[in-house]
């Protein structure tokens, strides 16, 4: 084994990859970062690089199309620039590189990083694009990065707080009202035409609840802050908040591992989750309001439902701590969603087994309808239309982006101790999902089955052969029969009783899938797989047990002890695990921001690099306009003339043809 | 030279920095019953200092540490009951801050084993390996010489000793499972540990470094496995999993490595983030039999941390979690710090930057047992 001392490869670092929907591509020329930037830069226990972007209303350009009314604020160290944003849209030029000496606004700030910051969408018009900026010791500042003379300060004097500005966002629809978090755990509600005194605010309390209160200035004349929100324990950091898209609800993440979801005008806390362990460092919101994604610690991206209240499932795919979580609005289908990708690159390969992964719940329903309504109550209980196709980007510290393509009915996998057979069989196809992964998942599965016949040479053939058997079959099949045998093992397991100093038990250290397969003959199981059904059994016992427990909420909610098991945090194999649909290496520095725009998405770096990558189809609008004309007027496309009307160096001749027809397909299914 | 200043600073002394922890942590909020007291410096001990004050402040070994001292008046000296007077003085000092000389301990860690009879920098995670073991040895040997003598044969007799509270506290098990290619039979192996030394990744997670170390590994070429059931060396496969947590986990990254390009040992300086609470991912589930829970929660104690380029040269300090804020002991001197500035010993992410202070090994204590 080789030690790598540089920190890994550099050459494996993406300037593109493909998904089903096509290729995306890095701008090498649309690259945003600090102008005359000096060799290396020290970027280590600096803030994050964020970015906020704005869109003024052009009246010359009321569509947009020419793209001048975008405006991208990022920070890096000390400094803050605002830019014109180009995007990939197209200039005269073509794919014109931005004049980085050139910034709309440039601030350098001494003593005190920005960390972060956020337009107001709501009153920028062509002269003024109000930005709230948060910085390190805790003050915040308004500025207009085009109007130039408008510069309020608040917490100046750091009266109010002196902790770090963690988040900052104006309130959804408000042209005043801006709510800023604090790494002490507070969260205040600022009114910029407001005064913030020259005495610290004295509080009185307004509303307390569950792992949270607020309190409002005692003053006679109002004064900033409005509100002030302390959110869990004491001095436990709000690492982010987003409003839902509707603006009613508010999510809140921290330190403590909790996601908690309130309704924002009332004030009411309406659910919360808990981390398998450790901070929730982001959060975001579904385009449609009915999922909150969290990214946290332990390296997880949860998905909790806010209609039911719960963890739904589980995304495993980063190396280290996410960073930001994103939904895709653009690429996030509703109604039944046709897994019909043609991704011919061999990059796509190796992802075919995820997309077959999340097509499996709806074939799994399916199959096993039949045989669950026989068994057990809860068929109906599953769906078997496919409902919405959610795309959620994460980017980590692990300096890679993963995109995750999420199924309403993964998501619908019922939780309930009645019907826990279907939920062990939503954790059984989710850990075969986990099992097609790279790392010799597929040799280390056929471990597994044999690992289980040990004992037993005579089983061992049949599963051997039953393993192959499912691994040609289609997925459907086998996630049934897993589904099945869960069930099985369950009804089973119940017969068995302790078997102690058994030496096959730990055995059973594989995930649920495995036991399903190699248990296709549940009658002669060996003695390990009787074990491990045992074990089985009683765990979802004990999780019936605490789910009961889950409604009086209160007191279980400071000890995370009590919540493992619960909807605010199932056991990891009580909850489906989905795998990345992509995964790539962006950058060498950790990823700190992910944007997704309507043509591209935005990426930045700890190292201060803002990268913008175009969607398929849209950096090659031209080309397809050009084939559509070739084929109207009845001649053969001429690639070497398209190939000159564009950077040679970004796009090659035979990819291009494929992309073209993704997108024509992609907009005929749509 | 050093030795001269030994025996001076026994005494606790009352540097400008130690009144300024007083300070720092307010005479209000200092943990009553809680001693913060800097280890002295013999020529390159940081390796010792560190260690020491890690494990002091894992609070099950302490008060174990401590529960030997009060039953063990006098016996004959070993590197335990050195051990235990030295954290017996620290928690029995009338100050609560100050510096204390391990003079017995490290006279007598040099005459146990002759590695470290010298004035060279030593591994931490060495002498930590070794303290452990050690002490566990001195425990097994007094159990079996206190046992009448007519039983005195039956110790070796095969069934395992019974746990000792270093086991209690220190080890937990793995189990290899091993594959053969040809064959398909599968074995599996149960191993025990006191700490788990896993491989470090640029940019990644202790948390990905564990699942790495339960990745199925192949052997082949050079590495056959035997099997029993072929009667040969085949081809095999091989992964490990956490069968029993500890209560104490103990995890040592791997930063130390060979280079046969330069033919010595390299600091590699990753960047491995922890967290300060942990689960595992690589148990083995379902383990009815043991007692333990798979769920386990660990908090982060206390994290020995290594600076410097290399691993001949540098220095050890040691960050420990106390009553709710962190200490940052380096040798003599003890400081409050931020939890915040934990993040500058997670390792580095470019080989340009220098100042290398990373997290070397990590204590984590089960959450069911403090």
């Amino acid at each position: 084994m080789a030690v790598q001392l540089d920190g890994g490869g550099k050459e494996d670092l993406k300037t593109q990859f493909v998904t089903r929907e096509g290729t995306y591509k890095l701008m090498t020329l649309s690259e945003y970062s600090r102008p005359n930037r000096v060799g290396y830069t020290n970027s280590q226990g600096s803030t994050s690089v964020r970015v906020s972007f704005v869109t003024l209303p052009d009246p010359a350009d009321p569509t947009g199309t020419q793209g001048l009314g975008d405006r991208m604020c990022f920070n890096f160290g000390k400094e803050l620039y605002v830019y014109v944003y180009r995007g990939v849209k197209k200039f005269e030029n073509m794919f014109q590189a931005v004049d980085l000496n050139k910034p709309v606004d440039k601030k350098l700030y001494k003593g005190t990083n920005p960390t972060c910051h956020n337009f107001n969408q709501t009153t920028a018009t062509v002269e003024s694009a109000p930005l709230l900026v948060g910085f390190s010791t805790g003050q915040i500042q308004l500025i207009d990065p085009i109007k130039k003379e408008l510069s309020k300060l608040y917490n100046e004097e750091r009266l109010i707080d002196k902790s770090k500005v963690t988040c900052i966002k104006w309130v959804p629809g408000s042209s005043n009202l801006f709510l800023v978090s604090h790494s002490s755990g507070q969260l205040y509600l600022y009114n910029e035409e407001l005064l913030c005194g020259t005495t610290p605010p004295h509080y009185q309390p307004f509303k307390s609840g569950d792992g949270y209160a607020i309190h409002t200035c005692k003053t006679k004349s109002t004064r900033n802050p409005l509100y002030r929100w302390v959110i869990g324990a004491e001095g436990c950091c709000i690492n982010e908040f987003a409003f839902s898209p509707c603006g009613s609800n508010l999510a809140v993440v921290s330190q403590d591992g909790f996601l908690r979801v309130f309704h924002y005008d009332t004030m009411e806390l309406v659910g919360s989750a808990r981390s398998y362990f450790g901070g929730f460092l982001c959060v975001c919101w579904s385009p449609d309001g009915r999922y909150v994604v969290v990214g946290g610690e332990d390296d997880l991206v949860t998905i909790w439902s806010f209609h039911e209240k719960r963890v739904v499932a589980r995304g495993q795919g980063h190396h280290s701590w996410v960073s930001v979580v994103a939904f895709d609005p653009y690429t996030t289908s509703y109604g039944d969603h046709d897994p019909d990708f043609s991704g011919s690159d061999d990059e796509t390969m190796p992802h075919n087994n995820h997309n077959h992964f999340h097509e499996k719940p709806c074939r799994l329903s399916n199959a096993s309808q039949g045989i669950h309504s026989n068994r057990n109550s809860c068929g109906s209980e599953l769906r078997v239309s496919g409902g919405t196709c959610y795309r959620l980007g994460s980017v980590s510290q692990d300096t890679q982006l993963c995109l995750w393509d999420i199924t309403e009915d993964v998501l619908r996998q019922p939780v309930n101790p009645k019907q826990r057979a279907s939920t062990a069989g939503s954790g059984s196809f989710s850990s075969s999902g986990t099992f097609t992964s790279g790392n010799g998942a597929t040799t280390n599965h056929h471990a597994n089955n044999a690992k289980h016949n040990n004992t037993n040479n005579v089983n061992l053939k049949e599963s051997a052969s039953a393993n192959n058997e499912s691994s040609n079959n289609s997925t459907s099949t086998n996630a049934a029969v897993s589904t099945v045998n869960s069930l099985t093992q369950r009804l089973v397991g119940i017969g068995f009783g302790e078997r102690k100093g058994d030496n096959h038990k730990r055995n059973f250290s594989l995930t649920m899938r495995a036991s399903g397969t190699s248990n296709n003959g549940p009658v002669q199981n060996s003695s390990a797989e009787k074990s491990g059904i045992n074990a089985n059994a009683t765990n979802s016992n004990s999780v019936g047990g605490s789910l009961g427990a889950n409604k009086k909420a209160g007191s279980a909610m400071d000890d995370p002890m009590r919540l493992i098991g619960t909807a605010w945090c199932p056991r990891f194999d009580e909850c489906p695990v989905l795998e990345p649909l992509v995964c790539k290496k962006l950058a060498h520095e950790r990823l700190t921001e992910l944007v997704f725009r309507e043509d591209c998405f935005v990426t930045a770096c700890q190292d201060g690099y803002v990268y913008t990558w175009a969607r398929p189809g849209h950096m090659i609008n031209v080309l397809c306009d050009a084939l559509a004309d070739a084929r109207n007027r009845g001649c053969r496309p001429e690639f070497s003339h398209v190939h000159r009307r564009t950077d040679p160096s970004l796009l090659a001749v035979t990819p291009l043809v494929a992309h073209c027809q993704s997108t024509v397909t992609v907009s005929r299914m749509v | 030279m050093i030795f001269y200043c030994q025996s001076v600073c026994t005494i606790c002394k009352m540097g400008a920095n130690i009144s300024q922890l007083e300070r720092d942590i307010g005479s209000d909020q200092f943990p009553p019953n809680e001693h913060y007291f800097g280890l002295v410096n013999f020529g390159n001990t940081c390796y010792s200092n560190s260690v020491l004050q890690a494990l002091y402040f894992c609070r099950p070994f302490r008060e174990k540490v401590l529960e030997y001292k009060a039953r063990n008046k006098r016996t004959k000296e070993t590197l335990l009951t050195c051990l235990a007077d030295l954290f017996y003085s620290i928690a029995t000092q009338k100050k609560k801050v100050g510096s204390i000389a391990p003079k017995k301990f490290i006279a007598r860690l040099r005459k146990e084993k002759e590695e470290f009879d010298n004035y060279m920098q030593q591994d931490a995670h060495e002498f930590l390996n070794f303290l452990i073991n050690h002490i566990n040895e001195i425990i097994l040997a007094e159990r079996s010489q206190s046992k009448p003598a007519g039983k005195g044969g039956s110790g070796d007799a095969g069934s395992p000793p019974e746990p000792t509270w270093v086991h209690e506290i220190f080890q937990g098990i793995l189990t290899s499972e091993t594959r053969c290619l040809n064959c398909e039979t599968v074995s599996s192996k149960d191993e025990d540990f006191f700490d788990l030394q896993v491989d470090v990744d640029q940019n990644t997670s202790i948390t990905h470094c564990l699942k790495c170390f339960s990745n199925t590994e192949t052997l082949c070429s050079d590495n056959k496995f035997k099997c029993d059931h072929c009667s040969s060396y085949q081809e095999a496969q091989k992964r490990m999993r956490v069968k029993k947590l500890p209560m104490i986990l103990a995890l040592h990254l791997k930063r130390f490595k060979y280079v046969e390009q330069y033919n010595r040992h390299i600091k590699v300086s990753h960047r491995v983030v922890f967290p300060l609470e942990l689960r595992l991912f690589n148990t083995s589930l379902f383990q009815s039999d043991d007692a333990v829970n798979p769920d386990r929660l660990y908090d982060l104690v206390a994290v020995v941390i290594h600076c410097g380029s290399g691993p001949n040269r540098g220095h050890y300090i040691s960050i420990v979690k106390s009553h709710g804020f962190w200490l940052l002991f380096d040798d003599d001197m003890v400081d409050k710090i931020d939890a915040s500035t934990i993040e500058d010993f997670y390792g580095l992410t470019s080989d340009i930057q220098k100042s290398s202070e990373t997290g070397y090994i990590l204590f984590y204590q089960s959450r069911d047992c403090s």
